[in-house]
């Protein structure tokens, strides 16, 4: 159960490399247990540059993708779950980890404890979830804060020294990079005392309690395929309290009407669950017995904020219902959108935009419409039409758009193509995002967190419900549907 | 070389870090390693820089210290430095722990004889046994229990005999390090026990309880006053007797799919009091486990999982409360940690309440939009391989447990919109669930479901088709259609209906983008005979339809290479002729015979088909340009007409490599050396030039080139010296045979400025006998008039060409003018403008008067008006708008003069 090594690329397109290695590290004696337990298989670590070639040309990074190449393109090579095997000197070096983010490609290659001749199933490398869980780690630490090349290179400078402490020989001692200093760290554990909670909260107490909710939709407008709408929740906690090991119960409530939460996933540091919270599953059929909380999650707090839980619901309408119309006519475009927020939901938005883009036509040169709220705004060389409707619809809660757009079609072949919104095929994005409201109805409040710790803790708690992936199809011509549109 | 500074310093391990092995090999790794070495006790540098060269210690001992003996060598000298430390907080402690420990374990120095191993050895006891409580000794606890850990790791069963210290270490100090060490160890103890049944030196209470060893009792208080001393050893010899030779599977299985070997030895028997010790022990771990990091957490539950399945009638149900909160997290390693545990227990500790609970945790997390995609992706596989209580299927091959139906998975399935590897995983769900679904023959019942499934398959294969039939679609997403395309033939070879949908579809989308034949040749080799047969039949005939025009031709002699072979000989022969006729350069002249070749080994040799492809071969084996296509044809064409059908196909099959005699060997070698490098050779050819007029730029020069023996595949290349003009293609020339007429060579030249330059010309060629040689030819000179181009003649919207005159006028005053005098009376004149100038004239009153226009590429031009004087020779004035090719026009005309 170790990493054999790991990477850190970034990609630079337009580069003459396409990347560079911003960061390596190696484990030699990993890398002699390899050599034992993969035996004729072993495939030694290649140096970083041909590392960083094979690895930017596997995931496709490099700008010549022109021609068919086997051993990327091949119709029976389909990596797993992110693992890739990088063609290195002849050889397969398998499994490489490789997960993508804003730009940085985070690699660590696991140690197999068996012989590679075929590849065994990942679920059989214990070394795989480890490398999960410290790029995950990896990820975070370069996630937060600014993400500017400065920040990037004082992270880098970082890692040496991190690593030295949470994976000093390629076995990963704790997978939380994002330190305040160095003596929060696991390894300066005192005895008795949490590894993943080194150091303890001298000061006030606190515990800030916030619920993120978003809503994802497609809507179709069509009789044959259902609308489908999903919500999910994220609780994120910060809890200053006094103490070794304070203990903190935090209930969620929903009201009478509230839909149940579902497919609950907790921190490590939830020390219990009821049965009820963890046999609540999306995948069975809702109905009036199903748990509806209150849903208690026991546990003493790390000091750094964390996310207590995840959950999935599924509520009765989407919060805004729209439909759109797409027609060709006479080389132009003619389009209709009608939006309406549902009576339930609360109408007070920070924003609410709908984007309508138009693939694989060119620019916009002509554009005539008329809204019955908010404004238009009209990015010529994106092709894309942003509805800004603001803060609140309308009493009426309905609003619509109507127009015609034309578009300089000798300028399509600049863009690039869009291999789904082909033809009449497109959509309307909503985004948007509703303050100190949540669609299941879950909340916290004052009498949701217990303390059990020295000091009446000052208890804040917040929520907010986000769209994210908010399609609206156009009625007009084939969208792409879930098996679940169809069927349910 | 003198000491280096911290820059320098960090300079070298840049250079070390970016390529170790050449690095090492420049400046020698005795030398680097000993400089390492004698800079971590230099006072010059400050302690960062020192942790730097500890890190690349850490990092690259193998490539510092190859050889065992100096390893142990450089612990010592480690271990030295450490001992020199002052008492006081110090950054180096740690990473000299790590930097010694790593040497020791991964340049094969730990062993039984080496010093240097007892000294660490004692110097890590000593270290995790330390009581002091700052968080500078806590970390050098944690590091040194780290230290040990690797260690054992390496080298499973060295610190078995430690067993009773780490265990009292772990009961009283109880940190995660602790923890960690004490359960790896107790692991490797049992299996190395098990290992050496009844022989074994001590049982596990004996093991456990021999805690009186601790470097803390009587007989060491040497350690105990000098911590780091330089000559600590470990007190008595240090007992290998459990310690294996090095690093094997541990003791238990972890996935029952990676075909592990089960343990030689069989479960150890414990008798009741050592049972109940055990218990104990992993009681207590289990119950502290919250208290760890949750990658820590998830290795010592597998850990803890092998121990139990490592001694015998050990109940696993010691595990459950643990699981059951383990169940709920989020946490990949956890999540895997506990299916590793189900896969190694099975029933014993998950009855199929909690497998069906476990399974559909794990169907939520798969589907869980709050997770990142990569975890969601890991849970999905999980569930291809779900450790099933009784699993039906093959062990090790991916499939849908039994719990998991349809209607659990329908929040699992593939759409458009998902990232190219989530939706692969979600089809290969699919096509499972798939096959499983329309394969089962005694579920007529829910066909509607099937069709429902199949349609919704076959609507999405369509849309990917769609994607990837776009002009100008990325090649990524031409790869996601081809890659669902191969999943979904594996579940529809059942459904004849499906798979000639999917056929349909895919010769359409060839029809529309011929280019992407590569990936249909792909396809056609990995999807195995149910769609290669009905695919190849559509490609074929789109193929031979000559969708795409001209350009899709070399796509479609591809695909025929590919599929012509099982395919009726008539359309394809029909096609070939027609694309004779279209001519080709030389890849294109192998395609059409890789084709050939393809229909000689097919079976359809029945009819009129062989006659028309004996028609072909010898169309082929006479028309087709290049010698090497000919020959080939000719060779075709024999083959076709002397040998039988199954003659025919192995002798144009795939070459089986035949195992050489050692006398073959023997006699092959001896040209080996010659026939592998390139000859350097006196030239066997002679280069002419020809001259060559072109209307317009570029310049042509001409060449012949004739050979005095037979040469083949030369290629000549051209060098213009100098900055002046574009570089030159090389030329290639098939074969050269001598008193055969002389292949005519025409270069286009590109002048960057119109000045004369010398051409150097070398040949690589291949001789009869085999070998290649080299040959520099005489360089070849390229004069001034070789550039002269006539104006180019005026665009058909200028309704006035401009005169002479006014071209005269405009080559002033940017341009330069000069005035010369020609030695040429009489006649001469008149000779001299029809001989070089003709071309060039645009008015004249012969013979006295001439107006030539000459046009240099790029861009200048030179105008003359020569007027004879009577006897006393030529006055010649010239113009031109390029000042620069003033000095050479007159040398040029002055050597004109010198011919006369």
């Amino acid at each position: 159960m170790a990493q054999r090594a790991i990477w850190l690329v970034s990609h630079e397109p337009g580069t003459p490399h396409g990347g560079t290695v911003r960061f390596s590290r190696r484990y030699p004696t990993v890398e002699k247990r390899a050599k034992t337990f993969n035996g004729s298989s072993y495939v030694p670590l290649p140096e970083d540059d041909p590392f960083c070639k094979a690895l930017l040309f596997e995931l496709r990074l490099l700008d010549d993708d022109k021609d068919f190449v086997e051993s990327r393109d091949g119709c029976s090579r389909i990596s797993k779950a992110s693992v890739y095997g990088l063609p290195i000197g002849g050889k397969e070096l398998w499994p490489v980890l490789a997960l993508q983010k804003n730009g940085l490609i985070y690699v660590s290659v696991p140690l197999v404890e068996q012989t590679l001749s075929a590849h065994p199933p990942l679920i059989s490398i214990s070394g795989i979830s480890q490398a999960f869980d410290l790029l995950f780690g990896l990820i975070d630490f370069f996630d937060s804060g600014p993400r500017t090349e400065a920040d990037l290179s004082t992270k880098v400078s970082q890692l040496p020294d991190l690593l030295l402490h949470i994976c000093p020989f390629g076995t990963l001692l704790d997978s939380n990079f994002l330190l305040d200093n160095f003596s929060n760290l696991s390894i300066y554990q005192a005895p008795k005392q949490p590894a993943w909670k080194a150091g303890t909260y001298k000061g006030k107490p606190q515990v800030a309690v916030s619920i993120t909710e978003k809503v994802k939709s497609m809507q179709y407008d069509k009789r044959e395929v259902a609308d489908m709408w999903q919500v999910y929740g994220t609780i994120t906690c910060k809890c200053d309290l006094e103490g070794v090991m304070p203990n903190v119960t935090i209930s969620l409530n929903l009201p009478t009407n509230g839909s149940p939460l579902q497919d609950i996933l907790v921190h490590p540091c939830v020390t219990s669950l009821d049965s009820a919270v963890l046999t609540s599953s999306s995948v069975d059929i809702m109905d009036d017995s199903a748990f509806s909380g209150p849903y208690k999650f026991p546990f003493t707090p790390p000091l750094e904020s964390f996310h207590l839980c995840y959950y999935t619901s599924q509520v009765p309408v989407p919060p805004i219902l729209g439909f759109y119309q797409l027609k060709e006519e006479d080389s132009q475009l003619k389009i209709t959108v009608h939006l309406k927020l549902h009576e339930s939901v609360k109408n007070c938005f920070e924003y609410c935009e709908a984007h309508i883009p138009f693939y694989n036509r060119g620019p916009i040169t002509h554009l005539e419409y008329k809204v019955s709220f908010g404004q238009v705004e009209v990015l010529r060389e994106k092709s894309l039409l942003i509805w800004i409707i603001g803060q609140k619809f309308p009493k009426s809660l309905e609003i619509n758009l109507s127009g015609t757009v034309n578009f300089n079609t000798m300028g399509h072949q600049k863009q690039p193509v869009d291999t789904i919104c082909i033809g009449g095929t497109t959509y309307v994005k909503l985004y948007f995002r509703i303050p100190d409201y949540t669609l299941t109805g879950c909340y916290a409040d004052q009498h949701s967190v217990q303390v059990f710790a020295s000091g009446k803790p000052k208890i804040t708690t917040c929520r907010e419900l986000i769209s994210s992936d908010y399609y609206i199809w156009n009625s007009k011509a084939p969208a792409p549907v879930a098996y679940r549109s169809l069927f349910l | 070389m003198g000491p280096r500074s911290a820059d320098a310093w960090a300079r070298v391990l840049a250079a070390l870090r970016a390529s170790p092995a050449a690095f090492v090999a420049r400046a020698g790794a005795e030398a680097l390693a000993a400089e390492l070495l004698s800079e971590l006790r230099s006072e010059r540098l400050s302690e960062p820089t020192k942790v730097s060269l500890l890190a690349a210690i850490l990092e690259f001992p193998t490539q510092l210290w190859p050889d065992p003996t100096a390893a142990e060598a450089a612990v010592s000298a480690l271990l030295d430095t450490l001992a020199l430390l002052p008492p006081r907080p110090a950054a180096l402690r740690r990473p000299l722990l790590l930097a010694a420990t790593s040497v020791l374990a991964s340049c094969g120095a730990l062993a039984p004889a080496s010093a240097a191993t007892s000294r660490l050895l004692c110097v890590l006891l000593r270290a995790a046994a330390g009581r002091a409580a700052g968080p500078e000794q806590r970390a050098v606890r944690a590091t040194a229990c780290e230290c040990l850990r690797e260690l054992e790791s390496c080298h499973p069963g060295l610190l078995a005999g430690q067993l009773g210290l780490l265990r009292a270490l772990q009961d009283t100090l109880g940190t995660q390090a602790h923890c960690l060490l004490f359960v790896l160890t107790l692991r490797d103890a049992l299996g190395a026990l098990a290992r050496a049944g009844p022989g074994a030196p001590a049982g596990l209470h004996g093991l456990l309880a021999a805690r009186t060893d601790s470097p803390r009792g009587g007989e060491t208080q040497a350690c105990d006053r000098s911590p780091d001393s330089p000559g600590a050893q470990w007190p008595g010899p240090w007992d290998w007797s459990l310690a294996g030779e090095d690093v094997r599977d541990p003791a238990a299985p972890v996935g029952r799919e990676g075909g592990r070997p089960e343990p030689s030895a069989g479960p150890l028997d414990l008798t009741p009091p050592e049972a109940r010790e055990l218990r104990a022990a992993v009681s207590q771990l289990l119950d502290a486990s919250y208290l760890l990091t949750p990658p820590a957490q998830a290795q010592m539950l597998q850990q803890l999982s092998q121990v139990l399945r490592t001694v015998r009638g050990q109940p696993p149900a010691l595990l459950k409360p643990q699981l059951v909160r383990l169940l709920g997290t989020a946490r990949v390693s956890l999540l895997h940690a506990v299916l590793a545990s189900k896969d190694a227990f099975g029933e014993a500790l998950f009855t199929a309440q909690d497998e069906a609970l476990l399974l559909r945790r794990l169907v939520g997390a798969a589907q869980h939009p709050a997770l990142p995609s990569p975890a969601r992706l890991f849970c999905l596989h999980c569930l291809l391989h779900f450790p099933e209580n009784w699993p039906l299927g093959p062990a090790g091959e991916e499939g849908t447990p039994v719990l998991l139906t349809p209607s659990l998975a329908t929040g699992l399935l593939p759409s458009l919109l998902q990232d190219p590897p989530d939706l692969l995983a979600r089809l290969h769900l699919l096509c499972l669930l798939c096959g499983e679904e329309l394969g089962a023959d005694g579920r007529r019942d829910c066909q509607g479901t099937e069709d429902q499934v199949l349609l919704y398959l076959q609507g999405l294969l369509a849309s990917l088709r769609q994607g990837a039939a776009q002009p100008g679609a990325p090649r990524s997403s031409v790869t996601l259609c081809f890659r669902a395309s191969y999943l979904a033939t594996r579940c529809l070879a059942s459904h004849p209906g499906a798979l000639a949908q999917l056929t349909k579809g895919l010769a359409e989308l060839y029809q529309a983008r011929p280019c992407l034949a590569p990936h249909f040749v792909d396809l056609l080799e990995q999807a195995g005979e149910v769609l290669a047969e009905p695919l190849g039949k559509a490609l074929q005939q789109v193929a031979v339809a000559g969708a795409g025009g001209a350009q899709a031709l070399q796509w479609h002699l591809q695909i025929l290479t590919k599929v012509a072979g099982g395919q009726p000989l008539g359309p394809t022969l029909g096609f070939l002729w027609a694309a004779l006729g279209q001519g080709g350069d030389w890849a294109w002249e192998q395609a059409l015979l890789g084709a050939c070749r393809a229909l000689l080994r097919g079976t359809d040799l029945s009819g009129a088909g062989p006659r028309n492809l004996a028609n072909l071969l010898q169309e082929l084996a006479r028309g087709l340009d290049d010698p090497d296509s000919r020959d080939r044809g000719r060779l075709y064409y024999s083959l076709f007409t002397h040998l039988s059908g199954s003659k025919l196909g192995s002798a144009l099959g795939p070459t089986r490599s035949t195992p050489m005699l050692g006398s073959s060997l023997v006699e092959e070698n001896e040209g080996f050396a010659s026939a592998l490098t390139v000859q350097e050779a006196q030239a066997p050819l002679q280069l002419r030039r020809v001259p060559q007029q072109a209307k317009e730029p570029p310049v042509i020069l001409g060449l012949t080139v004739e050979a005095s023996e037979i040469l083949y595949s030369l290629e000549l290349r051209f060098r213009v010296l100098g900055p002046h003009y574009e570089p030159l293609e090389a030329v290639q020339v098939p074969c050269l045979r001598p008193g055969a007429s002389p292949k005519l060579l025409l270069l286009p030249l590109e002048p960057r400025r119109p000045y004369p330059t010398l051409l150097d010309v070398s040949v690589l060629y291949a001789t009869p006998g085999g070998l290649t040689c080299y040959a520099q030819l005489p360089s070849l000179p390229i004069a001034f008039a070789d550039l002269f181009l006539p104006l180019p003649p005026p665009s058909p919207e200028v309704t006035h060409p401009p005169t002479f005159q006014e071209l005269w006028a405009s080559c002033l005053p940017g341009g330069a003018e000069s005035c010369m005098w020609g030695p040429w009376q009489g006649q001469a004149l008149e000779t001299l403008v029809t001989k070089h100038w003709e071309p060039f004239v645009m008015s004249a009153t012969p013979p006295t008067s001439y107006r030539v226009a000459i046009r240099l590429p790029p861009s200048s031009q030179l105008l003359l008006q020569l007027e004879a004087a009577g006897e006393d020779g030529v006055r010649v004035a010239l113009r031109t708008d390029d000042w620069a090719i003033l000095p050479l026009a007159g040398e040029y005309l002055r050597g004109l003069g010198a011919t006369l």
